[in-house]
């Protein structure tokens, strides 16, 4: 197989989704696809150089869907019951479904809940069973102030993303690279938001 | 009847997370679905949910909301029957 | 396709009861396991017809509903593959867990002010549920939680054979749980999703689903350590339609696209294919979408098919797995599945759907399809023999 090489890399904050200008249904997003979307975006890749149904996306939400579905949750006194657009958020993959809706990606999907998930290897896997050329990596980490109360660690909201593709110029994938945020950190970008 | 529009507007807004968009860029008699607005169906489950939670009426089924949820004009007259009845 | 893997057992904790025997028998007999359940009152939910496990003397445990659901069908599991077990290093043992809320139920808990232990509340968070329900049933190789919405459960028995192939485990359990919850039914109950008469798959008059809880585990391991005649994984495919968060494409176009990629990993043309076992959730969009991928995929010629929810319910992130051990049931009997509660088909749905079972000639080639929310769409392809 063709060695694999990551072509760009990008992180982003809650900060960088407050300054964030992506049109008038940007807000309904839960606070997990806000930032995915944005570590996209941030990438600055032109998908019409790779065949649409065989770029994969490939989520790793290490607090799975946790914070959005405590703010569900909360909703469920309300007269009129809880908010409908917020249950669609509470499943750890809807970043994917957002990625894949703006850039009308249609290739396969994987989603693992957990820290150290070794997504990347997993990744890997696509391309080796011949399912995708390139792949979207993406890693949130969104832990909210009332969930951070449940759970007892520190309160966090970040993503980063990788895009992967199979030769070409970039950095070549090693077998040791298996976790996104850690790759991320090393390549070291300067996030650039549109 | 205005303050109903223009308070409506607020609400949609805010309900709708709609970024970047103030009540008076809302036309009355704009379609709020399909283009508009370009609100869809998940928007109109949220709308169902705002007319309870705001306006104190409930709808049964999806179906009997759709007349209403044309515009905010209709929206309004909708729920100026609705409170007569 | 790369080194060919088996299933070598099955567990499964239902709505129609604890055991695959059960699930077997209400197989053959078109049962339905979906009753009203006083727990989701139907003045604040939609319905209170659901497909709840029913208490066998045990009762189901009532802070760690996900892990009980998940450990029983572990244990049957792996009695039935006691002997790919005993010859495989507790090492080369991985372990893939489908789910999408988890043990939630310590949420609801957390939430009202009521009692929530450890582990049921760690259990909250499907990567520590994943590794707790590896350290109970002897599993030291990999584990992987994966939540894919409603495809979650093809996702991960598709990961448990990628691990396999590349030599990272020997053997590997693909659990798929969701347990019923308040959390759940109110939000279906939000989007106005839930049949009020309980779900009607394939049904001209269907109005919605039902929500189901299960239990469910396949073992998987290499083809050749498994008796012939094996069942084996030939093929899958993943798919996005890019087209709406909760709302499939219309055409059914992204999920004929995955079910195209299994049949061209199986290197199997689509006449081959002996049985459909659908998603059909019983919504009007859903069962019309899946219609016009079948007559996308397979034209006039749409091998039987039918859909097993009104059976059991939707039961998210064990759908996957759990209707995958139905169609195992099912190759084995060589009878194809009925489609309880199905009154008078659509008439857009295929003219091959199967209202009662019936014995088949031939139940090699079979497909399991599933959709999600996120526009996901799974295909996986079974092989016997």
């Amino acid at each position: 197989m063709d060695k694999l090489v990551v072509t760009a890399a990008s992180r982003v904050t809650e900060a960088d989704v407050r300054a964030a200008k992506l049109g008038s249904r940007f807000g309904r997003l839960d606070l997990s696809s806000q930032l995915a979307l944005l570590a996209v975006e941030a990438l600055g890749l032109d998908f019409d150089a790779h065949r649409r149904d065989r770029v994969g996306i490939c989520l790793a939400a290490r607090a799975g869907s946790l914070s959005t579905d405590v703010e569900y949750w909360s909703g469920r006194g309300n007269a009129g019951g809880p908010s409908p657009t917020l249950f669609a958020y509470t499943l750890p993959s809807a970043a994917i479904g957002e990625i894949a809706i703006r850039h009308r990606l249609t290739g396969p999907n994987l989603c693992m809940v957990g820290g150290n998930t070794g997504l990347l290897a997993e990744a890997v896997e696509l391309f080796r069973s011949g399912e995708t050329d390139s792949c979207l990596c993406v890693e949130c980490n969104v832990i909210t102030p009332a969930l951070a109360a449940i759970l007892g660690t520190p309160a966090t909201a970040l993503a980063c993303a990788l895009y992967v593709v199979r030769g070409g110029a970039g950095r070549a994938l090693g077998e040791n690279d298996r976790d996104i945020e850690s790759l991320c950190a090393l390549l070291n970008p300067s996030p650039s938001i549109p | 009847m205005s303050d109903l529009v223009h308070d409506l507007k607020v609400k949609i807004v805010e309900f709708l997370k709609l970024d970047g968009v103030t009540p008076e860029q809302i036309d009355d008699n704009a379609p709020l679905f399909g283009s508009g607005l370009d609100l869809d169906s998940i928007d109109a489950l949220e709308l169902v949910v705002m007319l309870e939670a705001h306006y104190g009426i409930i709808i049964k089924d999806i179906e009997e909301g759709r007349p209403a949820f044309q515009s905010v004009r209709s929206l309004a007259d909708f729920i100026t029957a609705r409170r007569r009845s | 396709m790369r080194n060919a893997v088996a299933i070598a057992g099955c567990g499964a904790t239902t709505a129609v009861g604890h055991g695959v025997e059960a699930l077997r028998s209400a197989l053959l007999a078109n049962t339905s396991g979906l009753r009203p359940c006083a727990r989701f009152d139907s003045r604040l939910f939609q319905s209170s017809i659901v497909g709840a496990v029913p208490p066998n003397g045990h009762g189901v445990d009532e802070d760690d509903p996900a892990f009980y659901l998940a450990d029983t069908a572990l244990t049957e599991a792996r009695a039935q593959a006691t002997k790919v077990l005993a010859s495989t290093p507790v090492e080369r043992v991985g372990l893939v867990l489908s789910t999408t809320k988890a043990n939630i139920e310590a949420l609801e808990r957390v939430s009202d002010g009521r009692p929530c232990a450890e582990p049921a509340r760690r259990h909250l968070q499907g990567d520590l549920l994943a590794a707790d329900l590896a350290a109970a049933h002897g599993a030291r190789g990999p584990v992987q939680c994966v939540s894919v919405a409603c495809v979650s459960g093809l996702v991960a028995i598709q990961q448990g054979a990628k691990l396999i192939q590349r030599g990272a485990a020997d053997a590997v359990f693909v659990v798929g749980v969701d347990h019923l919850s308040a959390f759940v039914v109110a939000g279906f109950t939000a989007l106005k999703a839930i049949d009020p008469q309980g779900c009607r798959p394939f049904d001209r008059d269907r109005r919605g689903l039902s929500p189901g809880e299960a239990g469910a585990v396949i073992v998987l391991t290499r083809a050749d350590r498994v008796p012939a005649p094996a069942i084996t994984l030939r093929g899958w495919g993943i798919s996005n339609d890019a087209n709406h968060m909760t709302g499939p494409a219309r055409d059914g176009s992204g999920l004929a696209q995955a079910i195209r990629a299994a049949l061209a990993m199986a290197d199997l043309p689509a006449p081959e294919i002996d049985y459909v076992n659908a998603h059909g959730t019983g919504t009007p969009y859903n069962d019309s979408m899946e219609s016009a991928a079948l007559r996308n995929v397979f034209g006039d010629r749409c091998p039987p098919l039918s859909g097993s929810k009104g059976m059991l319910g939707h039961t998210l992130g064990a759908a996957g797995v759990v209707e995958t051990i139905l169609c195992v049931l099912a190759m084995r009997e060589r009878c194809l599945p009925g489609t309880p509660r199905l009154h008078a088909a659509a008439a857009e749905a295929p003219a091959a759907l199967v209202v009662e079972p019936r014995s088949a000639p031939r139940l090699d080639h079979v497909l399991k399809l599933n959709t999600g929310f996120g526009g996901v769409n799974g295909a996986l392809l079974l092989g016997h023999g």
